[in-house]
């Protein structure tokens, strides 16, 4: 004996219901992961290995000029088309964050999803790539970061 | 007669001042086609840039010598490539690109003798 078919128009149809509840869904996740995605995650926007390291920004870097070596340049190259007092705002924003506890800089990655009002932003958007844009790049740098010493200014150069 | 003559030899260097270029268009492109010769592949830009970073390097002494220069080299190129392949690399850069370096890739040659 054949189940019988729901008919679009019976008050009560199990399957049509569930039917229409997984379709709601489906329409929920495509039109809403926008929102989501705005909001700060372990790797967004700043890697999770960027906030737990207890490397300098100078140790970082340097580990950056020698196992990423073309991004380092591009990253130099672009510094130095800044005027010198963006260059060391860029300079002092990197050891403020690297200055910061593991809760603080969780905090300043959720606020860097939504402020785009930073005025060191604005200035120089790039101005952390090296540092937070990339995550095989952080990944090599927090790799191996701690065998350089920690203030050798002149791998900003 | 002797007008004749002059006019060849200037067409013959006009020609060969022309066609020059077309011969060495561009050294990365050389430097690519070297690498390809020793089963190095890539993306060309990449390569060129960094033969030309680890020329800079060896240049102001960053890497003290080719041996630094290779180990360098050996955590920017492909995983997969050999020992081998990462001299020939480091040959290939310095005659392409700071060809006044030789000595270091030499004096390895030698301490290896």
């Amino acid at each position: 004996m054949n189940r019988p078919r729901c008919a679009r128009s019976a008050p009560k149809c199990p399957d049509l219901r569930a039917g229409i509840a997984i379709l709601t869904g489906v329409f929920a996740a495509t039109v809403f992961p926008a929102t989501a995605a705005a909001d700060a995650t372990d790797d967004y926007p700043i890697p999770h290995r960027m906030i737990v390291t207890t490397c300098t920004a100078e140790q970082i870097l340097t580990a950056a000029r020698d196992f990423a070596p073309i991004y380092y340049e591009r990253y130099i190259v672009d510094k130095h088309n800044k005027s010198p007092a963006v260059q060391q705002a860029a300079i002092d924003n990197v050891h403020y964050f690297y200055s910061l506890s593991l809760a603080d800089r969780r905090a300043y990655s959720a606020e860097m999803v939504t402020n785009f009002a930073d005025p060191m932003t604005a200035s120089w958007p790039n101005w952390a790539k090296i540092f937070f844009n990339n995550k095989g790049v952080a990944a090599k740098e927090t790799d191996h970061c701690a065998d350089y010493p920690p203030d050798d200014q002149s791998v900003w150069d | 007669m002797r007008l004749g003559n002059l006019s060849v030899a200037a067409a013959m260097t006009a020609a060969a001042v022309a066609l020059a270029p077309s011969a060495h268009a561009d050294a990365d492109t050389d430097f690519a086609d070297e690498l390809h010769g020793y089963g190095i592949y890539g993306q060309r830009d990449y390569n060129a840039w960094l033969a030309k970073i680890t020329c800079r390097r060896l240049g102001n002494e960053l890497d003290s010598s080719a041996e630094k220069s290779a180990e360098f080299l050996s955590h920017n190129l492909p995983r997969g490539t050999s020992t081998a392949q990462t001299w020939q690399f480091l040959a290939a850069a310095i005659g392409t690109y700071c060809d006044d370096l030789m000595p270091m890739l030499a004096a390895v040659a030698e301490s290896n003798h």
